[in-house]
């Protein structure tokens, strides 16, 4: 199976910006990133949460501990990580890069998602967590591995947001 | 017992071997460990009701050299069940997570919790793959199941049953200041602030 480029550049990124823990509720289009860094980043340990305030819990202690910890969930779960986020990782300025694939987009078909995933870039902006969109295949590299750099570099948690045209596959009537 | 003599106790059983982390939920868990004796490796919660357990497992995964210690309350553990079944199926040997159980949410003026009317969270972490557990009801129980957890690979799950015991101190407000006391002494100074590397 080949693996898009997207995914790819998310594990190439973070692999780059030192994380070796990442700690997720898994989503769709992260399977594709799971995948990869099972294939070729064997150095980094993944470890799935039951949801994804408890994955931020153990991100911090990551952190306490010395590591550098990504976490990853879908927009739909950034609702369960408020309290982590602002009671915890905020005040305490515990980093970690924090990669969230996106519903509720372009390109959404199911309403329930619509909502949050509306929400997502407004909840970041009112708490305080720094958020970058990742623009294209191309530079979701460069995208996540700069987005750890200032998460870790200033101590403060920052998102990078995996859009669904970059993460779900277009029909081939469309390609070019 | 009450919470604040079994604290003093783990405190005591601690002491001898340095600089254990311990992480501290929020509220009366906190507050009496402060109250046993502030020390650098304490790591106490202000916020975050429900995590101190997820915070003990990622620090054991990253420090599998320290023996991490977790003082949890019932209320705390029963918001974060699912934190049970990360610990039983990543199963860190170095982590040991007590949980006060003293059947009341005591920070917020008593009212019961779920281990008042059944609920009995030795028998959920069992049930959740993790096979190190123990329940205590006396300090000398309390002694016995902390020297089983130094000397035995966990992850250990200790329900202590305690009765409130009224805090009247609190630990430092200053949330960065904790965490970077707290990294420094278990040999993890902060990356890019005063005492840490860049």
């Amino acid at each position: 199976m080949t693996h898009p480029e997207w995914a790819a550049g998310v594990c190439a990124g973070l692999h780059a910006a030192g994380s070796r823990h990442v700690v997720y509720v898994p989503d769709n289009p992260l399977s594709h990133v799971l995948r990869i860094l099972g294939e070729r980043h064997r150095d980094v340990r993944t470890t799935i949460a039951t949801r994804e305030e408890e994955a931020f819990g153990i991100a911090a202690g990551l952190y306490l501990g010395g590591a550098r910890p990504a976490v990853m969930l879908q927009s739909s779960g950034l609702g369960n990580s408020l309290n982590a986020l602002t009671s915890l990782l905020l005040p305490y300025r515990i980093p970690a890069l924090i990669v969230i694939s996106m519903r509720g987009d372009a390109g959404e078909w199911n309403e329930a998602q619509v909502p949050m995933g509306r929400a997502v870039r407004g909840i970041c902006d009112a708490i305080g967590i720094p958020h970058t969109t990742a623009e294209s295949p191309a530079t979701t590299a460069e995208t996540v591995r700069l987005v750890a750099q200032t998460a870790f570099g200033t101590r403060t948690a920052g998102a990078c947001l995996l859009p669904r045209r970059l993460t779900v596959p277009a029909p081939a009537s469309v390609r070019a | 017992m009450t919470r604040l003599e079994a604290t003093h106790r783990v405190a005591q059983a601690l002491a001898p071997h340095g600089d254990v982390p311990i992480v501290a939920s929020l509220g009366h868990p906190a507050y009496d460990l402060y109250a046993a004796g502030d020390r650098a490796a304490n790591f106490y919660t202000w916020g975050s009701m429900g995590l101190a357990s997820s915070v003990g497992l990622g620090l054991a995964m990253a420090r599998p050299d320290l023996r991490v210690f977790v003082l949890d309350g019932d209320g705390s553990l029963l918001m974060n069940l699912g934190s049970l079944a990360t610990i039983g199926w990543t199963r860190p040997p170095n982590l040991v997570v007590i949980v006060w159980d003293n059947q009341e949410y005591g920070t917020t003026g008593g009212q019961q919790t779920a281990t008042a009317h059944g609920a009995d969270l030795e028998t959920a972490a069992r049930a959740m793959g993790v096979a190190a557990t123990a329940t205590v009801r006396s300090l000398v129980a309390l002694d016995a199941a902390i020297a089983r957890a130094l000397a035995e690979d966990g992850p250990w799950v200790i329900v202590a049953k305690v009765s409130e015991s009224a805090p009247s101190v609190k630990p430092p407000l200053d949330c960065v200041a904790i965490k970077q006391r707290f990294m420094a002494a278990i040999g993890q100074p902060e990356a890019g602030t005063i005492g840490g590397s860049q």
